[in-house]
C-alpha cells in the first residue's frame, strides 16, 4: 500500500485521540490496581501473620500509634529509612534557612521553611519513637542515597528557586515513600504513621509547586499570607497537584536507609 | 510530523506504520489481561474479607469515634450548611447534636455495600459529591452568580473536578468488580445540607471554603481507609488518593489566605463515618 491511500490528517487525529484514552487509562489503572496487585502478596503474608495490638507510649503517643506486638524486621528498616528521609529534609531546610537570600529574603518562604523544618523534626521523632518501640534502633543518619544528591546539587543553588527545586525533590520521595510503606507495613497502626504523615508532605510540595510557579512568573509579592487571590495565575491553582493518584515509582526502598 | 504539499505527511512509511500499529496492539494485549488480573484478585480479595458482624460494628464504632472527636463534635455536614448559610468564609458552631448521625441511621444492617465495600462506597460517593460541587460551583461561577471568580480558583475547581472523577471510577471499578452496583449519584445522608450550602455561596471565597471542607473530609476519610480496611488493594488506593485530596486542600488554604500546611500529622476528627451512607 502506497502513502496515498492514508488520510493522514485523520489518522494524526486518531493517534492522538488513542495515546490519550491509553494515557487515561494507563494512569488510573496503574495506580488503582497494578501497583497494590504487585504489593499485594507480600501484604498478605505481613497481614496474616499479624499481631496482637499494644498500647504505645513516648513519641508515638503524639499519634495515639499502637504498635503490633511482633513487628516485622521489614517494618523497622520502613521506619529507618523515613526517619533517614526526615532527618534530611531537616538537614537541608535548616542549611536553607541560614542562606542570605532566604534569611534575607521573601518572608513568607522563610517563614514555610522554619515551620516545615519543625514538622519534619515531629515526624522523624515519631519515625524513631516507632522503631525503637518495634524493637529497633533510631535512624539519626541522613538517607545515605538522597544526601548524596542534595551534595551534588548543593554547589549549584544559587536562589531561592534552587532551594525551592530540591525542597520539591525531596518532599516527592518522602511521599511517595510513606504511600508505598502505608500498604507493605504489617499492622494497621504503622499504617496510620505512614498515612498521616505522607498527605503532610505532598502538601508541602504542592505549596512549593505553586511557590516555584510564582517565582517562575516574576511574580514573588503574591508567596504570601495572606495572598491577593485575585491576581495569582491561573496556573497556579493547578500546578501544585499534577497527579490524580500519588504516584510510588521512586519511592525508596525500605533497606536504604535502615541502620546498618 | 512534517508538512509537505500542503498537507501532513506522514513521516514513516506506511510499512513502519503497521509495524508499529502492530507493538501497540501486541502491547495493549500484554497489559490488559494484566490489568484484569489484578482487578480480578482485588474482587477476589474484597469477597474473602467480607466482614464478620463485628468487623463491620469496628468499622462503624472507630469512624463514629473519630468523626465524633472533631471540633465539638461537629457533623461535617452541617458544618458545611453552616459555613455558607451566612456568606461567611469559616465553618461556623457546632451542629445539632447527633444530627448527621441519627439521620442515616445504621445503613450496614441493610446496605448493599459491607464491609471493605462499605468504605470503597463512601469513598465513591465523596468522590461524586466533590464532582458535583466543583461542576455546580463552576457553573454558578458562569451565571454571574459568585461575582469576580480568580483565575486560580477556576483552573483549580476544573482540575480538582476531572481528579475526583479519576478518583470515583477506580472507586466503582472495585464495586462492580465485585459484583456491586456502580454509584454514579452521591448516597450521603450530607449531601442535601451540601447542595443548599452550595447553592446559598455567594463568592468564590464561599465556594473555596466549602471545597475546602470537602477536601479535607475525604482526605481524612482515606487516612482513616489506610487502618480500617483489610483489602491490601483498598489500603493501597486509599494511600494514593489521600494525599492528592490533602494537596488540594493546600492549594485552597493558600487561595483563601490560610496557612497551607496546618497539621505536623494528618488527623482523622472531619473524616466522613460510613453511617453517612443511605444505600
Amino acid at each position: 500500500m502506497g502513502e496515498e491511500n492514508l488520510d493522514t490528517r485523520l489518522l494524526a487525529e486518531l493517534t492522538e485521540q488513542s495515546q490519550d484514552l491509553n494515557s487515561d487509562a494507563v494512569r488510573i489503572t496503574r495506580e488503582a490496581l497494578t501497583e497494590y496487585g504487585q504489593q499485594q502478596e507480600p501484604t498478605r503474608r505481613w497481614w496474616q501473620r499479624g499481631g496482637t495490638v499494644a498500647a504505645l507510649a513516648g513519641g508515638a503517643a503524639l499519634l495515639g500509634v499502637t504498635r503490633a506486638a511482633a513487628a516485622s524486621s521489614s517494618d523497622v528498616m520502613a521506619l529507618q529509612t523515613a526517619a533517614s528521609i526526615e532527618n534530611l529534609a531537616v538537614s537541608v531546610y535548616t542549611t536553607a534557612a541560614g542562606l542570605s537570600f532566604i534569611k534575607d529574603g521573601n518572608k513568607t518562604v522563610a517563614a514555610f521553611i522554619a515551620k516545615t523544618t519543625s514538622q519534619h523534626q515531629a515526624h522523624a521523632q515519631a519515625f524513631n519513637a516507632a522503631a525503637t518501640q518495634a524493637g529497633g534502633k533510631a535512624q539519626a543518619a541522613p538517607d545515605p542515597k538522597y544526601a548524596a544528591v542534595v551534595k551534588q546539587m548543593l554547589p549549584s543553588i544559587k536562589g531561592p528557586g534552587d532551594v525551592v527545586s530540591l525542597a520539591i525533590t525531596l518532599e516527592d520521595v518522602a511521599a511517595q515513600t510513606y504511600t508505598s510503606y502505608t500498604s507493605q507495613v504489617s499492622d494497621a497502626t504503622l499504617r496510620k504513621l505512614f498515612a498521616s504523615v505522607a498527605p503532610v508532605e505532598a502538601q508541602h510540595r504542592a505549596t512549593l509547586l505553586a511557590v516555584q510557579a510564582l517565582l517562575a512568573g516574576s511574580d514573588a509579592s503574591l508567596i504570601a499570607i495572606p495572598t491577593d487571590a485575585a491576581k495569582l495565575p491561573a496556573a497556579a491553582g493547578s500546578i501544585g497537584f499534577p497527579d490524580a493518584f500519588y504516584q510510588v515509582k521512586n519511592a525508596s526502598p525500605i533497606s536504604e536507609g535502615a541502620v546498618q | 510530523m512534517s508538512a509537505g504539499n500542503g498537507g501532513w505527511e506522514l513521516p514513516i512509511s506506511e510499512g513502519e506504520l503497521w509495524r508499529l500499529t502492530r507493538e501497540l496492539d501486541e502491547a495493549h494485549q500484554e497489559y490488559l489481561p494484566r490489568m484484569n488480573a489484578a482487578a480480578a484478585e482485588l474482587t477476589e480479595e474484597l469477597r474473602d474479607t467480607q466482614p464478620t458482624a463485628a468487623g463491620v460494628e469496628r468499622l462503624r464504632v472507630g469512624s463514629r469515634r473519630g468523626f465524633l472527636l472533631g471540633a465539638g463534635g461537629v457533623a461535617a455536614a452541617l458544618a458545611l450548611a453552616a459555613c455558607s448559610s451566612s456568606g461567611s468564609t469559616k465553618s461556623q458552631g457546632p451542629a445539632p447534636s447527633g444530627t448527621a448521625m441519627s439521620g442515616s441511621g445504621s445503613p450496614s444492617a441493610t446496605s448493599l455495600y459491607t464491609g471493605d465495600l462499605q468504605v470503597v462506597a463512601l469513598a465513591t460517593a465523596l468522590e461524586n459529591q466533590a464532582v458535583g460541587a466543583y461542576g455546580a460551583a463552576l457553573a454558578a461561577a458562569k451565571a454571574g452568580k459568585l461575582g469576580t471568580v480568580p483565575a486560580a480558583v477556576g483552573t483549580f475547581a476544573t482540575t480538582a473536578m476531572a481528579q475526583h472523577a479519576d478518583h470515583a471510577k477506580a472507586w466503582n471499578a472495585v464495586l462492580t468488580g465485585a459484583g456491586k452496583p456502580a454509584i454514579s449519584n452521591v448516597p450521603l445522608s450530607n449531601q442535601p445540607a451540601t447542595l443548599k450550602a452550595l447553592g446559598a455561596a455567594t463568592s468564590a471565597g464561599a465556594v473555596a471554603q466549602l471545597a475546602l471542607d470537602l477536601e479535607t473530609q475525604a482526605a481524612q476519610t482515606y487516612l482513616f481507609a489506610t487502618y480500617s480496611v483489610t483489602s491490601a488493594g483498598g489500603i493501597a488506593t486509599a494511600a494514593s488518593i489521600a494525599p492528592v485530596e490533602a494537596m488540594h486542600a493546600a492549594i485552597l488554604n493558600f487561595v483563601l489566605g490560610q496557612y497551607p500546611v496546618p497539621d505536623d500529622f494528618l488527623p482523622t476528627d472531619k473524616a466522613a463515618s460510613p453511617t453517612l451512607l443511605t444505600v
